[in-house]
């Protein structure tokens, strides 16, 4: 029995006692987060105050309305139907009509703006997040799973948008009503006002009892919903392999899993919260049982009078009714700050450091230099990825970088485009440490050409335009020219205007590989990374390739990584890696002379 | 809607105490006013205390059953409606894992990802308020017409006159709303796949400084969101004021018609003010149905979107068929023609070869000549649109699918890891495979000395798509995935292209011991001599097919690749 109450329906609990015990720490901090969370949202709302002020004078006009009706009615009753003189009764019920229309319509009007507001606030979240997503440093998203910050967009913020679209509104009137109620209770009887009032504590007492649950499991449920929109997200990107490796059955087995934890803590989070209404409906009737007994009693002696019982049963369901209206929101309200906590806690997440704001339009020049440069990756494996590297590329010069995988070679890159920052030395260009250097100066001057061509949901030349925004359309046929691409794209069924589809999969890898080189040929750079770049081309293709991209890195300082010793041999500069150290560098020539681990490659090519 | 809550058939007796105990509650609460009554009439006015004092206890004692009875409702009311959730999503998620490819098209992972949580969310809520507070209102609006009607049916048939136009009036609102919300849901998909689209991309969009482009771009997509979500809230909040003034109009009816009613004696002023008591009840009980109204919309656009997957026309992946094979190992393609379903465009066309079992075919042709197309026939991805592939000497589609994929090994050109440790990623080629087996396969990939070296070796948690590895590493981890379960065909799609010359010819001759038919594309002219045959594609026709030495005399394409390749090579050597 006892087993059938704490695990009913056979849920285990999600909070155990020593959970609960662990809250005096916790507490503190959860308010806070709870009144940060919702100041937060308020900033949002104010700043639409003028609209606000409007919507909120509105729930005023129309509360007063839907007093002034039944009040009127009364007034009928008692002055025409009662004494039954019917004259002028006319009047008074067209005023009713005028009363009803203006409720109707200031109801309409304040949920027509008030939706506005919302999903304006809804709007500014999403915008926010998704441009914080632009600013956070890319080491943000190797910790995290694609599917569980889109839930954060879509699912997190959906509970904001509904908890607002109704429960504004509802929580102000509910705040006029209640304090409208009670300052005529007062004035009617203020012993029974007192009785009326005993249920407050007991009412804020057992609230607090539930949300101190509520809260926390709707922060995991929240958590499981983005849990398991990782685990979905990934593995239908990765249906294929799903597919080939014939693991539909572990698959589901995760997917149970992760489901099953949603079903827990949204099953305690929906009960526990249930529970609020029920307690406030109680209390109510309770308060109601003692007006009208303890009331009888004193009629009895003659203290209060039988109407004013009537008047205050009536008005103490009128005063609690709106706190009923709150506790009924509880539910949503309790999941959208769950939810707007989640969104917040990304939004807080520290940006890309910021940049020092100088001549941010001058076109460098293209010397590069590693200067014993050191670094490992966040919470990385090894130990260092890249440890004391120095080296220096001329203008304009072809630099190669070999060696086995894993030993450093696109790290490289990502340092250089400062994705990552150094965790010691520096890298200049031009004699400028990149560290000082804009992020928007440096980057607008490479370009990237990276192993896994990715390309967005849109035409084809919008695509090849990524590099360069205000491209005409001549200079996109130019670049795809270029780049070979020009063939194939002339062959889809829309030519340039052909859409690609979610995973690009109407073309194949390599004629991707070539929209990536197009784009990066428009983008018109000063130094040029290719890391693979022709690694899924077919030879007679990449030999055209070679021409394009020889003319492209014509003047401009390349960064090139190749495993096809064909592509490096035109560099003038080789630059072997191993474990992230430079074991050597030097000219083709000068490389094959030494006879070290280059030529021990070479020869072990030919084999 | 009908598919989908069919799903509650399970928990229809929960659903049933549920209900129960909501009608409990309302009993409860409407006895409550009569108890009052008695109070005021049997006690106060009659002076007697004890009469007070016991209709005070009953009045507790009614408090506390309709408390209890709503506090179990919470129980029963979340546990139906989580558990119908937890079903639906169940089943959703096992029909997208028995979707054949091609279905993915249609339905592309950020649709499906909102399906999978926004809209199941949706139809959860509905239930759940359902079995809380979704029948009050209506029955608090019957009660009140029933009562009215006793009360005196000549004033009460006011009340009802308005009805039926009320009635009309929701079910258009209704088509409406589930119109505009099925809006909103599209457009959240849209909201979806640009994030996704943008976290699959943070490095290029970075490296072309486009973070302010996209946000742009976002604030159009987000931007549409929110328009159509004001929309479509827009139309749902005309529902309220419209039945408050429907309401309130035909109260006024009651009270002028009431009025002469009683100068006529056919009305007594206490009838006319209960009806208007009663009215006014079901006043306050319709601002909950336009809320009710809204939520069943917005489930019903949901519900529509569910099934829409639920019920897709897709016949879906053959799961019986042959388990055994006839022939292990052998591989026939019968003069196969491919298209891709729903395109007209013919991307492999008359290809025939066979191979024998332990046989090496090389695929070899440019970009875009239907290499990966010709390999995804042989798993039964897709389905050739004319001629036969057999595998083991069966007809692919005569394979229980299952069994069929169980014996290939398929490194995909894009190696695509998965959340967890390498060693969860390795054993999905073969469940419950032991760390030796594993680390055998990883050592033939020639991955196993990397992994060791890591300070938690295959424990090491592999992060979103391989983040944490490089380019190279996540390959060789791909191909140790396939080799673990001993395939005895192996495909492998270009998936050594960033390995590096030395590390690729080991994995090669580590290759060359398995007893496994392989079949493989390459570029390299080198590695493609190491297989027994070769097969040049040209824009989807072979255009020639032999041993190395055989297409040097057939075909000028193959002779001037192994040309060029070959010059490189000397050239490297000087």
């Amino acid at each position: 029995m006892f087993n059938a109450i704490r695990r009913p329906f056979g849920y285990e609990p999600v909070l155990t006692k020593e959970d609960l015990k662990k809250s005096p720490d916790n507490k503190n901090e959860r308010a806070k987060n709870w009144k940060s969370t919702l100041l937060r949202i308020w900033k949002l709302v104010d700043e639409q105050r003028t609209l606000l002020i409007i919507v909120l004078t509105l729930v005023f006009v129309s509360s007063a309305m839907a007093l002034l009706g039944p009040f009127l009615i009364g007034y009928i009753i008692d002055t025409y139907i009662v004494p039954g003189a019917f004259e002028g009764m006319g009047l008074i019920i067209g005023w009713l009509v005028v009363v009803y229309v203006l409720h109707s319509v200031t109801l309409y009007l304040q949920n027509y703006w008030m939706v506005g507001i919302a999903q304006q606030v809804v709007y500014q979240m999403r915008a926010g997040l998704f441009g914080h997503f632009q600013r956070l440093p890319v080491s943000f998203f190797d910790k995290r799973q694609h599917g569980e910050l889109m839930s954060r967009m879509t699912n997190d913020i959906e509970n904001v948008s509904s908890t607002l679209n109704t429960s504004f509104i509802q929580v102000f009137s509910s705040i006029l009503t209640l304090v409208g109620t009670a300052v005529v209770m007062v004035f009617l009887s203020p012993i029974l006002t007192v009785l009326t009032f005993i249920i407050i504590p007991i009412m804020y007492w057992s609230v607090r009892w539930i949300t101190k649950r509520t809260g926390r499991l709707y922060k995991e449920q929240q958590k499981a919903v983005g849990d398991l929109n990782g685990m979905i997200e990934e593995t239908i990107s990765g249906q294929k392999i799903v597919k080939a490796f014939s693991q539909e059955d572990r698959v589901m087995d995760e997917f149970l899993v992760k489901s099953e934890r949603l079903r827990r803590n949204g099953f305690w989070a929906w009960t526990y919260a249930g529970f609020i209404p029920k307690v406030m409906n109680f209390l109510n009737n309770g308060s109601f049982a003692i007006v009208a007994g303890v009331g009888g009693l004193l009629a009895l002696n003659g203290s209060v009078t039988i109407g004013v019982i009537v008047i205050f049963t009536e008005y103490s369901r009128q005063f609690t009714r709106p706190l009923n209206d709150l506790a009924n929101q509880f539910n949503t309200v309790l999941s959208a700050i769950a939810g707007a906590e989640r969104v917040f806690a990304i939004m807080d997440e520290a940006e890309e450091a910021d940049d020092t704001k100088h001549n941010a339009e001058k076109r460098l020049e293209g010397k590069v230099e590693f200067d014993n440069v050191s670094f490992k990756y966040e919470g990385a494996e090894e130990e260092w990825t890249i440890r004391n590297l120095s080296f220096t590329v001329e203008t304009g010069q072809t630099a190669a970088f070999v060696g086995a995988t894993g030993a450093g070679k696109t790290t490289v890159m990502q340092l250089l485009a400062r994705f990552y920052d150094v965790d010691e030395g520096e890298i200049r260009i031009d004699g400028t440490p990149i560290g000082a250097m804009p992020r928007e100066t440096l980057r607008k001057q490479i370009a990237f050409v990276l192993q896994d061509p990715f390309l967005f949901e849109a035409s084809v030349s919008d695509n090849i335009r990524y590099g360069k925004l205000d491209a005409s359309d001549e200079e996109v046929v130019e670049a795809a020219k270029q780049a070979n691409a020009h063939d194939f794209i002339s062959k889809l069924p829309e030519g340039y205007d052909t859409v690609l589809s979610g995973d690009g999969s109407m073309i194949s890898q390599g004629q991707k590989q070539l929209l990536s080189i197009a784009r990066a040929l428009i983008a018109d750079p000063v130094i040029l990374l290719l890391d693979e770049a022709t690694s899924s081309i077919d030879t007679v293709t990449e030999l055209k390739i070679q021409e394009a991209l020889e003319r492209l890195m014509e003047g401009r300082t390349s960064f090139v990584i190749a495993h096809r010793l064909n592509t490096v041999r035109k560099a003038d500069f080789v630059y072997v890696m191993e474990l992230g150290k430079l074991v050597e560098s030097g000219s083709q020539d000068e490389l094959l002379k030494q006879d070290g681990l280059y030529a021990t490659m070479l020869a072990d090519a030919k084999l | 809607m009908k598919t989908v809550f069919s799903y509650t058939k399970p928990y229809s007796f929960l659903i049933g105490v549920a209900l129960f105990l909501m009608l409990l509650e309302l009993v409860v609460e409407l006895l409550q006013p009569l108890v009052i009554a008695s109070i005021i009439d049997d006690g106060i006015v009659a002076g007697d205390q004890d009469t007070i004092i016991r209709l005070g206890l009953v009045l507790m004692g009614l408090s506390l059953i309709g408390f209890l009875s709503g506090v179990v409702n919470s129980y029963f009311a979340s546990h139906a409606s989580h558990s119908f959730s937890f079903d639906v999503r169940r089943a959703v998620y096992e029909r997208v894992q028995s979707f054949s490819l091609a279905m993915f098209n249609k339905f592309p992972a950020s649709g499906l990802i909102t399906r999978l949580t926004s809209d199941i969310q949706m139809i959860q809520q509905v239930l759940y308020m359902g079995l809380r507070i979704m029948l009050r209102a209506p029955l608090i609006v019957i009660g009140s017409m029933v009562m009215a009607f006793v009360v005196n049916a000549q004033l009460a048939i006011y009340l009802v006159i308005v009805f039926p136009i009320l009635l009309v009036f929701l079910y258009v609102m209704v088509r409406k709303g589930v119109v505009y919300f099925s809006f909103v849901q599209r457009r959240l998909d849209k909201v979806n796949r640009m994030v996704q689209e943008n976290l699959q991309a943070v490095r290029l969009i970075k490296a072309y400084l486009r973070g302010k482009y996209e946000a742009n771009r976002f604030s159009e997509v987000a931007g549409a969101l929110k328009t159509d979500m004001v929309k479509a809230f827009r139309i749902m909040e005309i529902i309220l004021p419209i039945l408050l003034f429907g309401m309130n109009v035909s109260l006024l009816a009651v009270i002028w018609f009431g009025a002469f009613g009683i100068q006529s004696g056919d009305a007594q002023i206490g009838e006319l003010v209960a009806i208007v008591n009663y009215a006014m009840r079901m006043t306050g009980a319709f601002s909950m149905f336009s809320f009710i109204i809204m939520a069943f919309a917005r489930a019903k656009a949901s519900s529509d979107r569910i099934e829409e997957v639920l019920l897709a026309d897709d016949d879906g992946e053959a799961v019986n068929g042959a388990t055994v094979p006839l022939r292990e190992g052998t591989v026939r393609f019968d003069d196969v023609s491919f298209a891709y379903p729903g395109t007209s465009r013919r991307v492999l066309q008359h290809i025939s070869f066979e191979l024998a079992p332990r046989e090496k075919l090389a695929i070899m042709g440019a970009t875009g000549s239907g290499k990966t197309s010709l390999l995804q026939l042989i798993p039964r991805f897709y389905e050739a649109t004319e001629g036969s592939v057999s595998v083991h000497g069966r007809d692919v589609r005569e394979w229980d699918l299952q069994e069929l994929r169980k014996t290939i090994g398929l490194v995909p050109q894009q190696s695509m890891l998965f959340t967890g440790s390498i060693s969860n990623n390795l054993s999905w080629g073969k469940e419950q495979a032991a760390l030796w087996e594993l680390q055998g396969a990883a050592e033939k990939a020639q991955i196993d000395e990397t992994v060791q070296r890591f300070p938690k070796g295959y424990e090491t948690r592999v992060g979103q798509k391989g983040v944490n590895l490089s380019g190279g590493q996540k390959q060789r981890l791909s191909i140790a995935r396939a080799l673990v379960r001993k395939p005895s065909i192996l495909i492998l799609d270009d998936s050594t292209s960033a390995l590096d010359v030395k590390t690729e010819s080991a994995l090669w001759a580590e290759l060359d011991k398995e007893q496994a038919t392989t079949l493989l594309v390459t570029q390299k002219v080198r590695t493609a001599m190491r297989a027994d045959r070769i097969l040049l594609l040209e824009d989807g026709v072979a255009s020639a097919y032999g041993t190395h030495d055989e297409l040097l005399n057939m075909s000028p394409l193959y002779r001037e690749i192994a040309q060029s390749q070959q010059a490189e090579e000397v050239d490297e050597y000087v």
